[in-house]
């Protein structure tokens, strides 16, 4: 008798928990904004985690990053050309030497070198000039100790300018060779 | 051994004889200067008095009219002559009056109702002089197809002409109006823009085969510029080239071979040819110098590029295997783009003077160039309607970039596109 006395008991109690808990939910029902702030909060608890282990070598780091995370960074610098010409011009080596200087840093990664061109070429002429661009790039990094078979080239012709403006300094910046990392 | 002999020789010598005459150029000759042809076209003769149906007879009449305007051949009597003469009975023509307001040819236009919804549309061209009748045709379409019966009419007229019909030929070009530059297909008047790829990566420089059903075009794939062969009909598409940029492909009109442009071995674009289904693919330049923008001869026999091997973008010929290599652009610093007109003397380009882009004209019999645009602006990419009497190019005379029609003489220039920015145009041959 005593246990059923009990069981009721303890049925009536959870019972009326659960009314008053069902009531309390349906006389607030604005309470689902404040969750949305706290859940943030349950996560900067996880986020630290990570801080302990502040020993991983710059190549980790890089390994762990996406390719889009290193691209956002932009780690390879562009170099600008003169108007219908595909030469390294001197402002151009110290940037690729820093360029190579990266690759070597980073053994694995393989980078796509962009030749680009203004809008004072024909469509076809343009074509070739930028991978004239592109090589030339490719070749300086060559010639800098950097293995080819990380390097891939591909020409944009005039079709891709990064300023759409038509001045001379709208020009001289979208003759460039710039480079992407498509593998680490 | 001796009678042996004999025939061997017999033989050899009728192989010459047999070989010798196709060892010929055939160049046709465009009239030029020719006093163009007073066409007489009136309205057309509607059987059914329902408004749908006239107001596709107005539909076809415009349609045909403005195409054989177009054409650089006829010359349409002007509309007030008509009243000068009795109306037009189709059972019984006076060719008299017909003749007496200066016709030459006159089109008789017969509109009916066709089985469901369909229009017939019956053509009947008669010499005025002669007074009789030189052809008829008879088109049964659905309402939607209209301007294509009316260009096909059109395409009869000239065919019976000895000359190449233009009129149901298709233009691809690149676009941007949905984005990145993809591929886009229209009519010869600007008309039915359709898109044709939907890569949402950069397609360009397309190139119709010989028959009109396939492009072959670059597109840029992540990290890869691949040469393709699409099927348009059929919506299929093939690869043809995949190493570095392979650009500026160029179909021969004998439809046996593809040109284009590769930078994979050299480190610099040189010209390659294969076969038409892309298989074969062999290197026809070699030197550092850029060579970019082949464009066949209409015998297939010769190939016009762009080199600056001399130092700037000159035009050159060559052989079609790589010999015999000729400049034949002198006078300026930077030209490209040659474009060979299917009727064999000219060669139209791009010149460049002080940042100044325009199009010329090149006779190479005479060796006369005709400037054929005027204008601050960037006129590119030429290229020849099947006909040799107009181009298609790309200008940005009224700001952005925009298809123009122009003709041999420099004449009717006209835009035809004016959504997004639109380039690189090839027309089907």
């Amino acid at each position: 008798m005593k246990k059923v006395l009990i069981l009721t008991l303890v049925c009536l109690l959870v019972f009326g928990f659960t009314l008053s808990c069902s009531k309390k939910v349906k006389e607030t029902p604005p309470p689902p904004p404040p969750q949305v702030k706290e859940q943030p909060k349950v996560e900067k608890v996880v986020e630290p985690a990570p801080p302990k282990e502040p020993e991983l070598t710059e190549e980790e780091i890089f390994m762990n990053k996406s390719l889009e995370e290193i691209n956002r960074e932009v780690p390879l610098r562009m170099i600008h050309f003169d108007f219908d010409k595909y030469f390294i011009r001197d402002d151009a080596k110290s940037v690729l030497e820093g360029n190579a200087a990266w690759l070597k840093k980073f053994r694995t990664a393989q980078i796509l070198i962009e030749g680009h061109c203004d809008e004072r070429g024909t469509e076809e002429y343009n074509l070739a000039l930028g991978e004239k661009r592109a090589k030339s790039t490719f070749d300086y990094l060559v010639s800098l100790g950097v293995s080819p078979s990380r390097l891939k080239t591909i020409s944009y012709g005039k079709s891709q300018p990064i300023d759409m403006g038509h001045t001379e300094a709208a020009w001289d910046k979208n003759r460039r060779a710039q480079s992407t990392v498509i593998a680490k | 051994m001796k009678k042996r002999d004999i025939i061997l020789f017999g033989i050899a010598l009728l192989v010459i004889v047999i070989l010798l005459p196709g060892q010929q150029e055939v160049y046709l000759s465009i009239r030029e200067g020719m006093p163009a042809i007073p066409l007489a076209i009136p309205e057309f003769i509607v059987h059914d008095s329902s408004p749908n149906t006239q107001e596709a007879a107005q539909v076809l009449h415009q349609v045909f009219a403005a195409d054989l305007k177009y054409s650089r051949i006829f010359e349409e009597l002007p509309k007030d002559f008509y009243s000068y003469i009795r109306p037009l009975n189709p059972e019984n023509i006076f060719f008299k009056d017909w003749e007496s307001i200066s016709a030459k040819i006159l089109f008789v236009g017969e509109i009916s109702n066709g089985d469901g919804n369909d229009i017939v549309f019956e053509g009947k061209v008669y010499d005025v002089k002669a007074g009789r009748g030189i052809f008829g045709k008879r088109y049964q379409t659905s309402r939607s197809l209209l301007r294509f019966a009316a260009h096909k009419m059109a395409d009869e007229l000239l065919r019976m002409w000895g000359e190449r019909p233009i009129f149901t030929s298709k233009i691809v070009f690149c676009s941007n109006r949905n984005g990145k530059e993809e591929l886009y297909m229209m009519d010869y008047d600007g008309h039915n823009q359709t898109r044709l790829t939907f890569n949402k990566v950069i397609d360009y420089m397309p190139a119709w085969s010989t028959d009109g059903r396939k492009i072959a075009y670059t597109s840029y794939q992540g990290t890869k510029v691949i040469l393709y062969i699409l099927e348009v009909y059929e919506g299929k598409r093939h690869e043809v080239y995949s190493r570095g940029t392979s650009f500026a492909p160029n179909f021969s009109p004998d439809g046996k071979k593809l040109v284009f442009c590769s930078q994979e071995e050299a480190g610099n674009s040189e010209i390659y040819v294969a076969n038409s289904n892309g298989k074969n693919v062999r290197r026809l330049t070699f030197n550092k110098s850029i060579d970019t923008a082949p464009c066949w001869s209409p015998t297939s026999r010769q190939i016009a590029f762009t080199s600056d091997r001399g130092g700037t973008p000159q035009i050159y010929i060559m052989d079609a295997e790589g010999s015999n290599v000729t400049r034949v652009s002198f006078g300026g610093t930077y030209h490209d783009a040659p474009a060979w007109s299917s009727q064999g003397d000219n060669i139209a380009y791009v010149s460049r003077v002080d940042q100044i882009f325009d199009l010329y004209v090149l006779n190479l019999r005479t060796k006369q160039i005709i400037k054929l645009t005027e204008g601050n602006a960037r006129n590119e990419s030429p290229c020849w309607s099947p006909d040799g009497r107009h181009l298609i190019f790309t200008s940005n005379l009224n700001g952005t970039t925009q298809l123009y029609s122009i003709d041999y003489d420099g004449r009717n220039l006209r835009r035809l596109t004016s959504q997004g920015e639109n380039k690189l145009p090839d027309w089907s041959r």
